[in-house]
């Protein structure tokens, strides 16, 4: 579902992430732990595609970062559900509003369909009759869930976890994480990234280290002929591209 | 879906009022000065078509030419360049005689020196200088003919006050929408730069461009039929103002006051593309 090849990404001098690889299938749970500055965030930039690597191949799905264009990053993005540490709900509207904003660029649902998945999003997240709150009259806890009701409303493939829990009390954080592994046994592959070590083995999932751009501990699955230094035009196996190559 | 894109749109214009509401007063003084100019060309557009009807070719013809001849050159001028209509020598006289109204004065002339000739009410497409001139030096080479006359100089000065009023309107409109796609593309760029935060999360919840700057798009398109609106309002409130002053003049047709709001519209359109183009590419990583 998701492979790293040899995959580095600079800012200027310094190194994000120096030539990682690894991999998970779908369904799977994987974190990366590490600390601040440790690449974590790039790993998630670089899933999404709001950066490309400096060398190397990032393959999520059918999409592989070295072709790919703007129309196919948000097709991509779509297949994706992202919860950030800072929730990134928009303050001028509602719950219901934040989450139907979600269905409406799936840009397949007619009108009639918003309400009822939106409902069901805010039901799974313990936040029903909350749908006509503005964020700023929701607690930490309440935020985050609205916004994996944003990121689980179109059932997505995966769900990114950006430091979910960062920004909330121990109470609130334990819920979100029980939301969060509920989400992943009822059938979605979760990635998260944590600096906090009891966040990254309370899911239970494949925990790898990051520290200063590379992988020093976990296990990175990766499958054996993807496993080469990187020429760009690798496949892994098991995974067709964008342009079925 | 497509509520939803001009609900999008009009929260945007609310949340940013103060930037909505000076780019529509930029608009609207750039639009009605170019209304007003519009105004102007119309009428005197109307004016110049008034006296343009009334432009027509005077034959004279020689004396000793008979009814045959006559008849057979009304037939070949009617052929080739309009309506002939024939002023015999008495019909000539009594014209000028109503002119003149004073008997002493037409009296010392002595008798009836004018010649019969033929008013030649010229088709549309001649009625410019350089045709009337041909057509006058054409005619002049028909035998029965001992003179023609048009008024070249004030034909000549007419189409050349129609040509400075096509070519002012042309100057002033293309400044003014330059005026406008400059005043709407920096708008729409700043509030979007200003809505930053809400297009970086559509677009990493995975929003296509377009469904991203439709909002913004409707926006554009709807500050620049508000500034149209107002701008034709104190052309209208200018024109009523003018005609109390002066008497008569006429206001914009309403194809012309369409036609006005539309292009205004497709400025708005343009401009919006413009800076989405560029803002979006920054924006929405």
């Amino acid at each position: 579902m998701i492979t790293f090849e040899h995959v580095s990404r600079r800012h200027g001098e310094r190194v994000a992430l120096d030539s990682i690889s690894w991999h998970m299938d779908e369904g799977e749970c994987v974190v990366f732990l590490g600390h601040s500055g440790a690449g974590k965030t790039s790993i998630l930039k670089l899933i999404t595609h709001e950066v490309r690597p400096t060398s190397g191949l990032v393959t999520v799905g059918t999409f592989r970062s070295s072709r790919i264009s703007r129309s196919q990053r948000a097709l991509l993005r779509r297949t994706i559900g992202i919860v950030y540490e800072d929730f990134r709900l928009l303050s001028d509207r509602t719950v219901f509003e934040n989450i139907a904003l979600a269905v409406r660029i799936m840009g397949k649902y007619s009108v009639e369909d918003v309400v009822p998945l939106v409902s069901r999003a805010l039901h799974e997240v313990g936040l029903d009759g909350k749908q006509n709150a503005f964020p700023s009259e929701l607690s930490g806890g309440e935020k985050q869930r609205a916004a994996i009701a944003r990121a689980i409303v179109n059932r997505p493939a995966v769900l990114l976890a950006d430091e979910p829990t960062g920004a909330l009390e121990k109470k609130s954080a334990d819920d979100i994480l029980a939301l969060l592994s509920r989400i992943h046994r009822e059938g979605a592959a979760l990635l998260l990234v944590t600096t906090n070590p009891a966040v990254a083995h309370a899911l239970g999932g494949r925990v790898m280290t990051l520290e200063e751009g590379r992988i020093i501990a976990g296990d990175p699955r990766m499958p054996r002929t993807a496993a080469r230094p990187e020429t760009g035009r690798s496949t892994p196996p098991g995974l067709t591209t964008a342009n079925g190559a | 879906m497509h509520v939803f894109f001009f609900r999008e749109a009009w929260r945007s214009f609310m949340h940013h009022r103060g930037l909505a509401y000076t780019a529509i007063l930029a608009l609207t003084a750039a639009l009605a000065l170019s209304g007003l100019f519009v105004l102007l060309a119309h009428n005197a557009r109307v004016g110049l078509q008034l006296v343009g009807d009334r432009r027509e070719m005077v034959v004279y013809l020689n004396d000793g030419v008979s009814t045959a001849q006559r008849e057979e050159l009304m037939r070949r001028l009617g052929e080739l360049y309009g309506s002939v209509a024939y002023v015999s020598k008495d019909e000539a006289w009594k014209e000028f005689s109503d002119q003149i109204g004073d008997p002493g004065l037409l009296e010392s002339v002595g008798g009836n020196p004018l010649p019969s000739s033929l008013r030649v009410k010229l088709r549309p497409e001649l009625l410019n200088y350089e045709e009337m001139e041909k057509a006058s030096q054409q005619v002049s080479q028909f035998p029965e003919v001992e003179d023609v006359r048009y008024g070249g100089d004030w034909v000549r000065r007419l189409d050349e006050i129609k040509n400075g009023l096509i070519r002012g309107a042309i100057a002033v409109g293309s400044v003014v929408a330059l005026a406008v796609v400059f005043v709407l593309y920096n708008t729409i760029r700043l509030t979007v730069l200003a809505r930053r935060p809400q297009v970086e999360i559509m677009s990493r919840l995975g929003a296509s461009d377009r469904f991203i700057a439709t909002p913004f798009v409707i926006e554009a398109m709807l500050e620049a039929l508000i500034s149209g609106a107002l701008a034709l309002t104190l052309v209208f409130v200018f024109h009523q103002a003018l005609a109390a002053q002066i008497g008569y003049i006429s206001f914009l047709p309403w194809t012309w006051a369409a036609l006005f709001l539309g292009a205004v519209v497709m400025l708005g359109w343009l401009a919006a593309m413009l800076a989405l183009t560029r803002v979006l590419r920054s924006v929405g990583a």
